[in-house]
């Protein structure tokens, strides 16, 4: 009876294409137009800018409580720019840049954090699930899509968002067993943030990367620079053309950083270093994606200006359709089947019937003391 | 004019300590420009202005603690200066935002829109249509096994769900009224309140509470349960007190109220609660802290028709007497004939309460919560009293001082009667207060 190492065959890769300073590997940069690029780039610009003005919002008490994405926009552009509209998103609530490449318009994402159901509304053309904060549902959600377009047989890929934290839940372990038994068009991408609400990586998961998780279940992992876009789109394209072609998931781990609070009811100067911010500001996707474009003669001061004045008008045209949108509590009801059901439409006319009482004036109560 | 009201920082925070100002009156601000920073429980946070305009009034200052919902600052969106109705706050719960005037200036300024509805506090109705009535299995069990329709047992539970208690209760035949909205049930220690079956021992009629007993129900278990309460008394000599009392009355000009005892005492009370500032204040035990009051507002007692009721006579130590005893009257007036409002009963920081003129002598009256004292009148009654050396009648008045332990001691609250007995006893000294 020996005892002998087992040779397991996998090997896991790190993959980044742009420097920290934004400098270039030309070996193994993406093809992607030149249009695009700059359409990325306005994108990832206006959901930076987009989170900063919700945190306002939040501060003036005209929205309800926020998850700020700001250091993260790579890696979900990256995801959105690189699948076909067709293709299904799963997105968890960080994704506000891929979000807006998919076509979502800036005020369903105030809506959504507002509290509204409208902001769960979908866009015509495009296989995407709302913004979903519950931890790791996403996993399970994203692998029954896939397992839906495998039986289907579409050719039709999903990707699913979720982040470090949410590896540690059971909800992860059983999404990706099946995507690994089944061999689904699944593409699991963890957007490793590096601090699960308050607990930082190191204290939630002893594995030393997230992307050796997926060897466990018989499946490709691979961990990109999340704060670089072009790395993050390669090894999209790389885990769509083989979900696509029936080769199975992959699992992607994303590395970057939540510049901000996990969200407006936490304050993280209580249970994080102000120095470990400053290591990974310079590593911000932002500047070094816009250096890139600027190093290529498709960003100057020009196209730049343009682009700040088309976001700048966006926003204040999504704060105004927000702000005027008149909340309808019927939309509690209305979404979840094709057709109401009588319980439901039972309960829409109930709320209805209580909220016209509630308009009249209450009467008036007497009250003693002693 | 736009007032900025604080608004939920984080989820659920009620209140924050304001750090710093970021802005003075008279400055132009701009849309999202800093205006201040504000410390919660939960983060320390910098609240940009929400409008443009001109800061007319800073409503704080840095180190105060504001409540959500408290005025912050005040912004002239356009320059008219308080011309405009104040707008809508941001914190307004309205379900509904109200449509922005479609306006592309930059000084433009919508209103806000209210943010996610609140959290519902007051528990919903239970629904009581065609869907299942809310219990958990385990009650539903029960209900089955006691043989009882679960469709007709009232729940007391959060939103009307039905409890074990309610099916227990039910199958013994009990009705339960549901706690009125809005006003919490204050928990008694847990006893067994099970009351019995009176009907084996006789006829019974069972009648639904209205609404004041409710109410006096309430504070007074929670008066019962949070005030350790003492009670002090004695008698005041008010012969000589009474006949000037009733001499004063006997020449009253046109428009002068009639001097009633009450009316006296509550002069006298109001002069001492001055010198015994502990008698005038309140004990907060979660801060551990006494909360002295820097001003006398008198609850007086009232019974009316539908039961007792506390007005509060505002200032009374700044009123003189004849002022004093027309208000008395005038408030008695409107207690008994329901011509008050709620705010009219707030407030108080010491009662009084005259049952002596229902016949009552000593009492141990229930300290009105959350104040620390009230004084019970007793009904006064000639006795044999001594007079240098000699035994002659006089008219003597009880006294009986509930006070709160915690913050009254028992020294305190004899000099604090001491004090009033002196006055009344003294009909010169009523004057000089």
């Amino acid at each position: 009876m020996p005892r002998e190492t087992l040779s397991i065959p996998h090997r896991l890769e790190s993959l980044s294409v742009l420097s920290a300073d934004g400098k270039l590997d030309q070996d193994l940069e993406p093809q992607v137009p030149e249009n695009d690029l700059r359409k990325l780039y306005k994108t990832m610009l206006a959901s930076r800018q987009l989170d900063e003005r919700c945190l306002m919002l939040q501060r003036q008490g005209r929205m309800g409580t926020y998850g700020p994405s700001k250091g993260q926009e790579a890696a979900s552009l990256g995801v959105a720019y690189s699948l076909k509209p067709s293709d299904w998103m799963v997105p968890a609530f960080r994704e506000t840049a891929g979000l807006l490449w998919r076509g979502w318009p800036m005020h369903t994402w105030m809506q959504f954090w507002g509290g509204f159901e409208a902001g769960n509304e979908i866009p015509e053309g495009v296989n995407d699930l709302p913004t979903c904060v519950p931890i790791a549902s996403q996993c399970q959600y994203g692998m029954g899509i896939a397992w839906g377009c495998k039986l289907r047989g579409d050719g039709q890929v999903c990707a699913a968002f979720c982040g470090d934290g949410a590896t540690s839940e059971g909800d992860f372990h059983e999404a990706m067993n099946f995507a690994g038994v089944y061999n689904l068009p699944f593409i699991m991408v963890v957007q490793n943030n590096h601090w699960a609400i308050s607990i930082p990586r190191h204290a939630q998961t002893a594995s030393p990367t997230i992307a050796q998780k997926a060897i466990a279940y018989g499946l490709d992992g691979l961990q990109v620079d999340g704060n670089d876009i072009l790395a993050v789109i390669v090894a999209m394209r790389e885990a769509i053309e083989k979900a696509r072609t029936g080769g199975g998931p992959t699992m992607i781990e994303a590395v970057t950083y939540r510049l901000a609070m996990h969200t407006t009811a936490d304050d993280p100067k209580k249970y994080r270093k102000e120095e470990e911010v400053q290591e990974w500001e310079p590593r911000d996707p932002l500047p070094r994606f816009q250096k890139y474009l600027q190093d290529k003669g498709l960003l100057d001061d020009k196209v730049q200006k343009v682009i700040d004045e088309e976001i700048a008008a966006e926003l204040d045209t999504a704060v105004r359709n927000y702000e005027e949108y008149t909340f309808d509590p019927s939309g509690f009801f209305k979404h979840m089947y094709a057709e109401l059901s009588p319980d439901l439409e039972a309960q829409m006319r109930e709320l209805q019937a209580h909220l016209d009482r509630k308009k009249k004036p209450a009467p008036r109560q007497e009250r003693a003391e002693v | 004019m736009f007032d900025f009201k604080l608004p939920d920082l984080g989820e659920g925070v009620h209140e924050g300590q304001i750090v710093n100002i970021l802005v003075n009156e008279g400055d132009n601000i701009d849309e999202y420009q800093a205006m201040m920073e504000v410390e919660t429980d939960k983060a320390a946070v910098e609240i940009p202005s929400p409008k443009a305009g001109v800061v007319t009034k800073i409503h704080v200052e840095s180190g105060q603690t504001v409540q959500v919902g408290e005025v912050l600052i005040s912004i002239d969106t356009d320059g008219s200066n308080g011309d405009g109705q104040p707008e809508e706050a941001v914190t307004a719960a309205a379900p509904a935002p109200t449509k922005a005037s479609a306006s592309s200036s930059t000084t433009t300024a919508e209103p806000p829109t209210a943010t996610p509805a609140e959290p519902a506090k007051a528990s919903a109705p239970a629904n009581r249509g065609d869907g299942p009535v809310p219990a958990a299995p385990v009650v539903r069990k029960l209900a089955r096994e006691l043989d009882v329709d679960i469709n007709l047992v009232p729940g007391t539970g959060a939103g009307g769900r039905i409890l074990r208690e309610d099916v227990e209760r039910f199958a013994r035949g009990e009705s339960v009224g549901a706690p009125a909205a809005g006003s919490a049930p204050l928990k008694l220690p847990s006893v067994d309140g099970t009351l019995p079956d009176f009907s084996q021992y006789g006829p019974v009629r069972r009648e639904a509470v209205p609404q004041i007993r409710k109410t006096i129900a309430r504070q007074m278990t929670r008066a019962w349960l949070s005030v350790p309460r003492v009670t002090q008394t004695d008698t005041a000599d008010v012969t000589e007190l009474d006949r000037n009392r009733k001499q004063y009355n006997t020449a009253l000009k046109d428009g002068e109220a009639k001097l009633t005892m009450t009316a006296i005492v509550l002069r006298a009370i109001a002069v001492a609660l001055r010198q015994y500032p502990m008698v005038n204040a309140s004990y907060d035990a979660d801060a551990e802290e006494i909360i002295y009051k820097d001003y006398v507002h008198i609850g007086i007692a009232v019974d009316t028709p539908r039961g007792l009721v506390v007005p509060v006579l505002r200032d009374a130590d700044k009123k003189p007497l004849p002022q004093l005893a027309a208000e008395l009257n005038q408030i008695g007036e409107n207690a008994r004939t329901a011509k008050f409002e709620i705010a009219d009963l707030r407030g108080a920081s010491f009662t009084i309460t005259n049952y002596g003129a229902l016949g009552g002598r000593y009492g141990t009256p229930m300290v009105n919560w959350p104040e620390a004292g009230i004084l019970g009148l007793g009904r006064a009654k000639l006795e044999p009293g001594v007079v240098d050396g000699q035994i002659v009648p006089r008219l003597m008045m009880p006294l009986s001082l509930s006070f709160d332990h915690r913050i009254v001691d028992g020294a305190d609250a004899a000099r604090f009667t001491n004090d009033i007995i002196q006055a009344l006893e003294n009909p010169l000294r009523m004057i000089s207060l």
